[in-house]
């Protein structure tokens, strides 16, 4: 996946079929069709999505299509995998900056909650749909789990002593399945909200139920 | 591919070892265990008719009469498993147990019916969430109450130390990512795991460690590190 795709983000979206902004239509045939992808699957679902729409709202030929991918799923994939890396990068950044290693957690967090609520459409396609693609599924989960779980793990204190053997996983699976369940009902644009008490979920493995409530209360939903 | 479940350790009157005239209720169960068996290798939406009647070894005509389609099937296994789940959990722990010690021996004997047989956890856990996504939000209604129960039923007021409902969603996560990463065989190492969710939310986190702990030091747990 080249870099200059990492910005797929900004550019998903315009509304409706008109009026697809300039800079969109100035990117290359794959980027808008990641992006369309995107818009279209978490619209119609990805059962009723075919390659028809994609690039009709992609403004892309068919053979163009099929020159750059397999089929729809592979065209599905792909643009989940610039979403995925795209958010790491975010929650790598925000997880990176100087701090004591809860505060570290708390800023990692509120980014991952800020990023799925930037884009409800990219939040449905990230986390539902993808687990209706059919059998990839189960390695595109393992993959992304163990990603960010590795990425928690890498920034954890030598100090640190959770009281369990998988203490990193519980924390991505916490964050994880309460995301889930909000895209899923629709309210991916009130997640923020869920910043003090998914901070407190979080942590507590970590450092017990006190030192959790502390950061908390630290934890203020950030305002969008 | 993921190591297939042994049959041997479950009997099962419905191998086909058993004559052709096993009643109707042991042939829709056949075709539920092929369902099962199915999706644990190639999963739900790849799984097709044609491999569950020829798994069960029963004619097209036959899954019709029992099922009105393969979504209808897989309804019918989602019930069977979670019985079985259901019955490991209830079999585990007596009346007189102290409500942690109770929800230790449940969830282990849980994760211990999914190492046993994978299927049942890939189905649950993974395929479930294919077919309908908000099935987390289903089992979570038969779970939690039964485990707020335990603490009720022993006289003590159930304290929310944890949101039961992401305790929960943690330990299907954590049960699905072993299951896709076809490590189906390592299941019991999330029993420390697996016990703290299981404690925490009306437990508390201390008591959920302790829990967690004795959970590592079962045998089960012991032999799963070796």
């Amino acid at each position: 996946m080249s870099g200059h795709l990492d910005d797929l983000r900004r550019w998903r979206l315009p509304r409706g079929r008109h009026g697809l902004p300039r800079e969109l239509v100035a990117r290359s045939q794959r980027e808008r069709l990641l992006a369309a992808v995107v818009r279209v699957t978490a619209e119609n679902g990805y059962d009723s999505t075919t390659v028809g729409d994609i690039i009709g709202e992609a403004g892309v030929g068919r053979e163009s299509f099929y020159e750059l991918f397999a089929d729809k799923l592979d065209c599905t994939l792909a643009a989940h995998r610039v979403l995925v890396d795209h958010l790491e990068q975010e929650v790598r950044s925000a997880y990176s900056r100087p701090g004591p290693w809860p505060q570290r957690v708390r800023s990692a967090l509120e980014c991952t909650l800020c990023w799925f609520a930037a884009d409800p459409a990219a939040a449905r396609f990230t986390l539902i749909e993808l687990s209706l693609v059919g059998p990839e599924f189960r390695n595109r989960f393992r993959e992304e789990f163990a990603r960010f779980a590795a990425l928690l793990d890498e920034g954890l204190p030598e100090s640190a002593d959770p009281a369990l053997p998988h203490a990193t996983s519980l924390a991505v699976g916490a964050a994880l399945t309460r995301i889930y369940e909000e895209v899923l009902a629709g309210r991916a644009e009130q997640l923020p909200r869920l910043f003090p008490d998914l901070t407190y979920q979080l942590l507590v493995p970590f450092l017990g139920e006190a030192a959790a409530r502390e950061e908390q209360r630290l934890a203020v939903t950030p305002q969008p | 591919m993921q190591k297939r479940p042994s049959f041997e350790v479950v009997p099962n009157v419905l191998r086909p070892t058993v004559p052709a005239d096993v009643g109707a209720k042991s042939q829709r169960q056949r075709i539920i265990e092929a369902l099962i068996d199915s999706c644990a290798e190639k999963t739900y939406a790849a799984t097709t008719i044609t491999d569950i009647v020829s798994r069960a070894r029963i004619s097209r005509t036959t899954f019709y009469k029992r099922f009105a389609d393969k979504r209808a099937c897989f309804d019918a296994a989602v019930a069977f498993s979670l019985a079985e789940l259901r019955e490991a959990a209830l079999a585990a722990h007596s009346p007189g147990d102290p409500p942690a010690a109770a929800v230790r021996q449940a969830a282990t004997a849980v994760l211990e019916a999914m190492a046993r047989r994978p299927g049942l956890a890939q189905l649950l856990t993974g395929d479930a969430l294919s077919v309908d996504p908000a099935i987390f939000g289903r089992y979570r209604r038969l779970v939690i109450p039964a485990i707020r129960g335990l603490w009720a039923a022993a006289g003590e007021e159930p304290q929310a130390h944890l949101d039961p409902r992401v305790a929960f969603g943690q330990a299907q996560l954590l049960i699905f990512n072993e299951i896709a990463a076809g490590r189906s065989e390592h299941l019991l190492r999330l029993l420390p795991e697996i016990a703290y969710l299981a404690v925490a939310p009306f437990g508390g986190h201390e008591e959920a460690v302790s829990q967690s702990r004795l959970a590592a030091g079962s045998p089960a747990a012991v032999a799963s590190r070796a």
